[in-house]
């Protein structure tokens, strides 16, 4: 999929805003079959996070075991590479969340 | 209100391969217009309801496009809200009726989908979320897995009944000449479907399909005990993405939609015994019936796994009598209309193998994206 390299900088703010913010899963999902690029990360499971700054977001989960993958699981937000670059080479950061 | 359904047509839903949209429409606008029993200089504008023209067949301008193709001609909108398109394009249809404009308009549901590639299909229907959710790497199923979750969560909703809605759909689809699928379901078979978007199965998710419907909307309608009356027509909209809600468990803009259909037709949930809801996913068709206020929040799973809106046997009221989107396809451009054409159909007690008996009063209810647009039609008819 194609990613403007101008959209990639512009949502930097966000990314800055969100990184190191501490939350707790709403629900959650394990997707099993990807949309484009993110084939390579696939299965991988999805949350909806209500941070403690009074934000929700969408994310995936990293670094998630059987027993970490839960309603109400304690998270942090981290920085990682969410998607495969595009064939005009942005790699696009942005935030998922771990567990605590 | 002094509108009616006066004429409906609806191609069968599918895998269309030797058919254009083109084709589509003027098939199905044609035979409505005959329906109606007008001529085409009767119509004096278009609405047309699509999503996806533009992001996999490059062609937008479709007011135009398809008001040339059907040789009319006449002021001509395309009107787009994801999945919503087709309920959205009849309640604008319905307002310029209204408005005093126009007399008599056609509103026609259309999209093609499986001419392209389905990782195409799937990122253009990605569309209908926000940024935030595509960088997630969610896909529409792991939207609605996402509340499915909540529910199950909350309420105790199993995976057998989300599959019992399934079931039930293809139940109704094998009497359906035009759905897209006959076959009939078990509970098991769904369970052991493969997981999309856990906990929701492939045999938890409508299917990628063709087709197109049309609807006559009219003021003066020339048949008036063929035409349905329309007694509401209502439009609420939430937020695009699901983490900003302040409850996950329900579609609120389908509670507000409903809520203002119910007192612009001046009836009661309870009045209604045939209805088309949104089931672009099994756990959707349980949000719809409590959110529509048909079942009280977290008593709709067990109501639709134990038949009560089954044609069959015995039942309180009749959903998805076309098959729904799970069993008759789900066109997204073209399922607000057939939702529609198929409760017409049911009020005029010529639904075939499919006919709920004595029915009065119909509702759709048709949802954009993962719940940002909800869409209402109450009708009637005037038989006693």
């Amino acid at each position: 999929m194609h990613q403007s390299p101008v959209k990639v900088w512009r949502n930097q703010k966000r990314i800055r805003r969100l990184l190191g913010q501490e939350g707790a899963i709403v629900t959650w999902t394990m997707i099993h079959v990807p949309p484009q690029g993110f084939s390579s990360f696939a299965p991988y499971p999805i949350a909806v996070v209500a941070l403690d700054n009074g934000e929700t977001i969408t994310a995936q989960v990293v670094d998630h075991n059987e027993t970490t993958l839960r309603i109400g699981q304690r998270v942090v937000v981290v920085l990682r590479r969410v998607m495969e670059p595009s064939s005009d080479g942005v790699i696009p950061y942005g935030v998922k969340v771990k567990p605590l | 209100m002094n509108v009616y359904i006066a004429g409906v047509a609806t191609t069968p839903f599918g895998e269309l391969w030797d058919v254009s949209p083109r084709s589509l429409a003027n098939d199905v606008v044609n035979r409505a217009i005959r329906d109606a029993g007008i001529e085409k200089n009767n119509i004096e504008a278009l609405f047309v309801g699509n999503m996806l023209s533009g992001m996999l067949g490059r062609q937008e301008h479709l007011g135009a496009f398809f008001s040339d193709s059907l040789g009319m001609h006449v002021p001509a909108f395309k009107v787009e809200g994801a999945c919503a398109s087709g309920g959205l394009a009849a309640h604008m249809a319905i307002l310029s009726v209204l408005s005093g404009q126009y007399t008599t308009v056609c509103v026609l549901g259309v999209e093609k989908m499986t001419d392209h590639k389905p990782e195409d299909v799937s990122a253009a229907l990605a569309g209908a979320g926000s940024d935030e959710e595509r960088m997630s790497g969610a896909t529409f199923p792991a939207l609605y897995a996402l509340l499915a979750r909540v529910h199950m969560h909350r309420f105790g909703t199993t995976q057998e009944q989300l599959a019992s809605v399934a079931v039930k759909n293809h139940f109704h689809a094998s009497m359906n000449p035009n759905a897209q699928f006959k076959n009939l379901l078990t509970v098991e078979k769904v369970l052991q479907s493969s997981m999309v978007a856990d906990p929701l199965h492939l045999l938890d998710c409508s299917p990628i399909s063709d087709g197109a419907s049309a609807v006559i909307i009219t003021s003066k309608p020339s048949h008036p005990i063929h035409a349905i009356q329309v007694l509401a027509s209502s439009v609420a909209t939430d937020t695009l993405d699901i983490a900003r809600r302040s409850s996950l468990d329900e579609l609120r803009a389908t509670r507000i939609a409903a809520k203002k259909a119910y007192t612009q037709a001046g009836i009661l949930p309870k009045d209604i015994q045939v209805l088309e809801v949104h089931d672009c996913f099994t756990i959707a068709e349980i949000l719809a019936m409590e959110d529509l206020g048909i079942y009280e929040k977290g008593k709709a799973a067990k109501a639709i796994e134990e038949g009560k809106t089954r044609l069959d046997g015995d039942f309180d009221r009749v959903v998805n009598s076309s098959g729904g989107l799970k069993g008759c396809g789900h066109p997204v451009g073209a399922t607000g209309v057939k939702q529609l054409v198929e409760i017409v159909e049911q009020l005029r007690r010529s639904a075939g193998k499919r006919q709920v008996p004595n029915a009065r009063y119909g509702l759709t209810h048709n949802v954009g994206g993962s719940g940002a647009t909800a869409v209402v039609h109450i009708l009637c008819t005037n038989r006693q």
